[in-house]
């Protein structure tokens, strides 16, 4: 069968399986949300004729229903969106992630890109100076931010720059009674916000990128291209961009789109670190207060952007690469 | 520094042998690293304006690093020393080793140029082909729309296509095409000096032959001066005005190309001819070279080639001889042996002989009958029967082309049959990309192919292997073995030769204890050459040279009590002094262990040598089909196919008179592409006497009436249509007409 047909049908799937399984967790498990939901309606005096209707109109699951009706039901109303209603913050799903989820991409976005140019660029060099006391310097450095975990460098920036020098904010994404708009004041404060969290997310992946790149960089430079583009008599800038770096990066571009995905993921405990209200944050809050619709919101979330950008990386390799189109690497 | 020694450096001049118009003067120099290890060692030649030399060394021996000092180009932290003097056309000569780095990237590729063995290596993999030749224009300020144009001038004189070669990536070229694109881009600020180091190494026969002659041509047409450096001595011998012999970092011997293949005068050179696989040399007087060169830090103290050297004497073992004349009266020959008199007559060139002897002996008869016999009249059920067998493959596509264009099918074998029996030899034979690898993968059932059948004593395999055969596929599958071009990679390099073994013992006899186990594998290993074994079960095959690893995979597939055993390319990874070693010893094992062969080869000496020694056949295939089958006498003496014709052509020999004969016998250089091939006869777009018949009809496989096997030609039919049909464009009527013999 076609590849690409192939590998578009797959994304439905994926998704309808995370769905699937998001459906069972949360009827199956024995105290689950509904229980409580239940719980919690009787308790604030709900007439216990009215609960199973309060029940349904939040959550678009109907209790006394058979269970593939309740599926069926479920995954029409994921299709449409509607993801039900949240039991802690009491709105709908859908909101609270269109509320969170900028802020973490942008969490995300920029912190993987800055990694990635800033791990780039010195193992690039690393790579040009192999074997000199900056390659061996910085080789000790990435193995060291390779080993430690961001949250302790966010504990730490938390500590000194935002509790003990007040540089920064400790919480929020923007200061309060600042209103969004296209104004500078908006985006500084967003920024100042920002820094911290995009910081101690940021300094913990260069170590590996850059070893990547160190050893990617080291690869290419012995190829006899680059020889023969040297005795060519190219420019060494022209070499370093268009022979080295570019055939040097290709390989990492599977794993930066990856990466992103990952990332995604791995804000849960970066910003319960800084109170930052993104999807993580209200993660936990999920979490903690039972909220299971909530909590597969954002698993769904999680789960769509990673298989997005899996796929994506997989389309793209092809055009970035010349050599794949051609299915080169297809061995018969 | 070049006042005081400009007395020494012309004494120099007269001890080397001066060339009239030298364009390189190289004195004294050598390439040094960490201080001591000496990878050229006080070099003195000169190389001609406007000749080809030719440059001969095993791998190891400096050859490439001579190809780098001549750009001044070693690679770091080497350092050169000496003095490299060139002469432009016109203008002062030029310091090679005192120009300032601009200076020197303006020398290279502007007056030098160089090209490398890998071509697909040589370009960025990320690039087009034309964006390499523009950026070498404008970072040699050029003009880049003239630049181009000579480069289009330059690709059509390779036989390419310049708007389709500028417009791909590397990738989407084949090696051929690759390499020639390569020799343009390194001609495209149209240089003096042409270094090329192994340029033709990773292509076929065919392709390399076509390339030289392409290269006489350039060479003529643009008045350059080439430098080829190579291991191959036949080949490049077709090429070269003076050629050179490199031996373990110095110059053993240097002189005009007929003096050094017809009279040479060292001891190495003598034997480097010998031990040349040669289609026209008596099988039984090729012999390999015993022993290897030294290494850079173990160069003996006096002549470098004393520990190998049959006629080494007590002078020879202390006094490193000079570079010197052979005759008094000719200084242009030169050669470093104390013993040249000696050495000419205690070594005998056996190609010399052998042309008397060929000559004599009618050619075709003697050893059909035998193959007859054994390949033709057998009666009983054979080995292995193909019947009617296609390969093809359904080639991967592309984002835009999926929705656009037809998935492309790959036609790697088509309507092939073929019978090998018990004890057979057959030798495939073709250019890279003909289907012979696919096809000898189908033989031994490792390749299910999409059409026809093929059965392992009278079992189809893969039914076998779908549960519905008598003979159980377990059975075929371990009857079947397969040794790989690359032993390096076949070979597991994290468990010792002793494990790598064991494991097909274990399979044959599984009931049999650890000692007898290694009692076996001792014996084996012994008996294939690899003494002491004990040594060797414990090595990891890293700790083993190219030659010793592809004896494992020789006893690995053997320790499996084979039928037949695959050997795809097995000895082209094996230096050439040691292929004939090998292939004798897969011969001897051969009737020992009772086993068929099937012998995957570009080279058609080689294939010859194989096929001969074990009274085997050579089937010749063309873009998936096999052209021509019969006994190895009767293809080299009668080919009938003229693609036969072509590869016989492509092989090279020693012999002076033929050499440098005329053009290849072929109307285009390159394959056609299998995934559309040409109608009819797939061989008519390139075969020299094409005529219009081929264009339509396909001829088929026919019993050849006064000599063994079989061929698909129409020309063997008299009442064909074909002689009365029009020649094709550019064919000839009579095949006398292209070729050289």
């Amino acid at each position: 069968m076609n590849y690409y047909l192939k590998r578009t049908a797959q994304i439905p799937l994926t998704i309808l399986a995370v769905a699937t399984l998001t459906f069972g967790l949360i009827r199956l498990l024995p105290g689950g949300p509904f229980t409580q939901l239940r719980l919690e309606l009787l308790q604030q005096g709900v007439p216990a004729e009215q609960v199973d209707a309060r029940i349904e109109a939040l959550q678009n699951i109907r209790p006394d229903a058979p269970l593939w009706q309740q599926y069926l039901d479920y995954m029409v109303g994921v299709a449409q969106l509607d993801l039900g209603q949240s039991i802690s913050l009491n709105e709908p799903v859908i909101d609270v992630l269109a509320r969170s989820l900028p802020w973490t991409v942008f969490l995300v976005v920029t912190s993987t890109i800055l990694m990635f140019v800033i791990g780039v660029v010195i193992g690039a060099l690393q790579a040009y100076w192999e074997g000199s006391r900056f390659d061996r310097i910085t080789s000790g450095g990435s193995i060291f931010l390779l080993s430690v975990p961001y949250y302790i460098f966010a504990v730490i920036f938390l500590f000194f720059l935002a509790f003990q020098l007040q540089l920064f904010p400790t919480g929020n994404a923007v200061a309060r009674g600042v209103d969004a708009s296209l104004s500078l004041a908006y985006f500084s404060s967003v920024l100042h916000h920002a820094t911290l969290p995009i910081l101690a997310f940021t300094i913990s992946g260069i170590g590996s990128t850059a070893l990547n790149m160190r050893g990617n960089g080291i690869q290419v430079l012995g190829e006899e291209y680059v020889e023969v583009a040297r005795l060519r008599g190219l420019s060494n800038n022209r070499i370093a961009t268009r022979y080295v770096a570019r055939n040097a990066i290709l390989p990492m571009y599977t794993g930066l789109l990856l990466l992103i995905g990952f990332r995604l993921g791995g804000t849960v405990v970066l910003e319960e670190i800084f109170s930052y209200p993104g999807l993580g944050y209200y993660m936990i809050q999920a979490v903690n207060a039972n909220d299971y619709p909530l909590m597969m919101g954002c698993f769904l979330v999680i789960t769509v952007t990673l298989v997005v950008g899996v796929y994506i990386a997989d389309l793209t390799y092809g055009l970035i690469d010349p050599r794949i189109s051609a299915g080169d690497s297809d061995e018969y | 520094m070049a006042t005081d020694s400009s007395s020494s450096v012309s004494d120099h001049v007269v001890s080397r042998g001066t060339v009239e118009d030298p364009i390189f003067e190289i004195t004294d120099t050598s390439v040094t690293y960490d201080g001591e290890t000496r990878v050229l060692e006080d070099v003195n030649v000169s190389i001609d304006r406007h000749e080809i030399l030719g440059i001969v060394g095993e791998s190891g021996s400096g050859k490439s690093m001579f190809a780098s000092a001549l750009l001044d180009a070693i690679p770091d932290p080497g350092v050169l020393t000496g003095d490299i003097r060139y002469h432009p056309p016109d203008g002062p000569p030029v310091d090679l080793l005192g120009l300032t780095d601009e200076e020197l990237r303006q020398f290279r590729w502007e007056e030098v140029s160089m090209v490398f063995q890998g071509a697909m290596s040589s370009f960025n993999p990320t690039m087009k082909i034309g964006a390499h030749f523009e950026e070498t224009l404008k970072a040699h300020d050029k003009r880049v729309s003239e630049g181009l144009e000579f480069a289009r001038e330059l690709l059509e004189n390779l036989y390419l296509e310049p708007e389709r070669v500028l417009d791909s990536y590397p990738h989407e070229l084949s090696g051929g095409m690759q390499q020639r694109a390569l020799i343009a881009l390194s001609m495209v600020l149209d240089p003096e000096v042409l270094v090329m180091d192994e340029p033709t190494a990773a292509l076929d026969l065919l392709m390399q032959r076509s390339i030289l002659t392409l290269l006489d041509r350039l060479q003529r047409k643009y008045d350059l001066t080439i430098v080829f450096i190579t291991h191959d001595l036949p080949l490049v011998a077709s090429l070269a005005d003076r050629m050179a012999i490199i031996y373990a970092f110095q110059f053993a011997e240097i002189g005009p190309r007929d003096e050094i293949i017809g009279n040479a005068a060292h001891p190495y050179t003598r034997a480097l001819l010998n031990a040349t696989p040669n289609v026209d040399a008596p099988l039984d007087e090729m012999q390999p070279i015993e022993g290897e060169g030294p290494a850079p830090v173990s160069v003996p103290s006096g002549c470098r080639f004393e520990p190998r050297c049959p006629l080494a004497t007590e002078e020879c073992r202390t006094t490193d001889p000079p570079l010197a004349a052979v005759d008094r009266d000719r200084t242009t020959h030169r050669s470093a042996c104390h013993h040249p008199a000696t050495a000419r007559e205690e070594i005998q060139l056996n190609f010399d002989e052998a042309n008397d002897e060929l000559e004599s002996a009618s050619p075709v008869e003697p050893s059909e009958p035998a193959v007859e016999t054994r390949a033709e009249q057998t009666s009983e059920t054979p080995l292995l029967s193909l019947d009617d067998v296609a390969v093809h493959f359904t080639e991967e596509q592309g984002l835009t082309e999926r929705f656009t264009k037809d998935p492309t099918v790959v036609r790697a074998v088509d309507g092939v049959s073929l019978d090998i029996h018990e004890q057979d030899l057959v030798c495939l034979l073709g250019e890279s990309g003909c289907g012979k690898t696919t096809l000898g993968k189908t033989l031994i059932g490792l390749q299910r192919p999409t059409d026809g059948s093929i059965e392992y004593r009278g079992q189809d395999i893969w039914e076998a292997k779908d549960g519905d055969g008598e003979i159980p596929y377990d059975e075929i599958r371990s009857a079947l073995q397969i040794i790989h071009q690359d032993p390096g990679s076949a070979l597991n390099p994290n468990r010792r030769i002793a494990d790598i073994l064991s494991e097909s013992l274990r399979h044959t006899h599984p009931n049999i204890g650890r000692n007898e186990r290694r009692r076996r594998m001792h014996s084996l290993l012994e008996r294939i050459g690899m003494a002491p074994a004990e040594e060797f079960l414990d090595r990891y095959p890293h700790q083993l040279s190219g030659g010793e690893k592809q004896r494992v995979a020789l006893a690995r597939a053997l320790l499996m009590n084979p039928d037949a055993i695959l050997a795809d390319e097995a000895i082209s990874a094996v230096d050439v002094s040691l292929r004939i070693e090998i292939m004798d010893l897969m011969l001897e094992l051969q009737s020992e262990f009772e086993t068929s062969f099937l012998f995957v080869s570009h080279d058609l000496s080689n294939a010859r040598y194989f096929a001969e020694h074990g009274d085997g056949r050579i089937a010749v295939m063309y873009l998936g089909e096999i052209v021509e089958i019969g006994s190895a006498e009767r293809l080299i003496h009668d080919p009938r196919h003229p693609y036969t014709e072509v590869l016989r052509w492509a092989t090279p020999d020693l012999e002076l008179d033929s050499m440098g004969a005329g053009d290849p016998p072929l109307r285009e250089v390159d394959v056609p592409d299998p995934i559309d091939p040409p109608s009819g006869c797939r061989f008519h777009t390139r075969c020299p006497v094409a005529r219009e018949a081929c264009r339509e009809q396909h001829p088929d496989l026919r019993r050849i009436d006064d000599g063994d096997g079989r061929v698909a030609c129409f020309r063997e039919d008299p009442n064909h249509e074909y002689w009365d049909s029009e020649p094709v464009d550019g064919a000839v009527e009579q095949p006398e007409e292209f070729t050289g013999n």
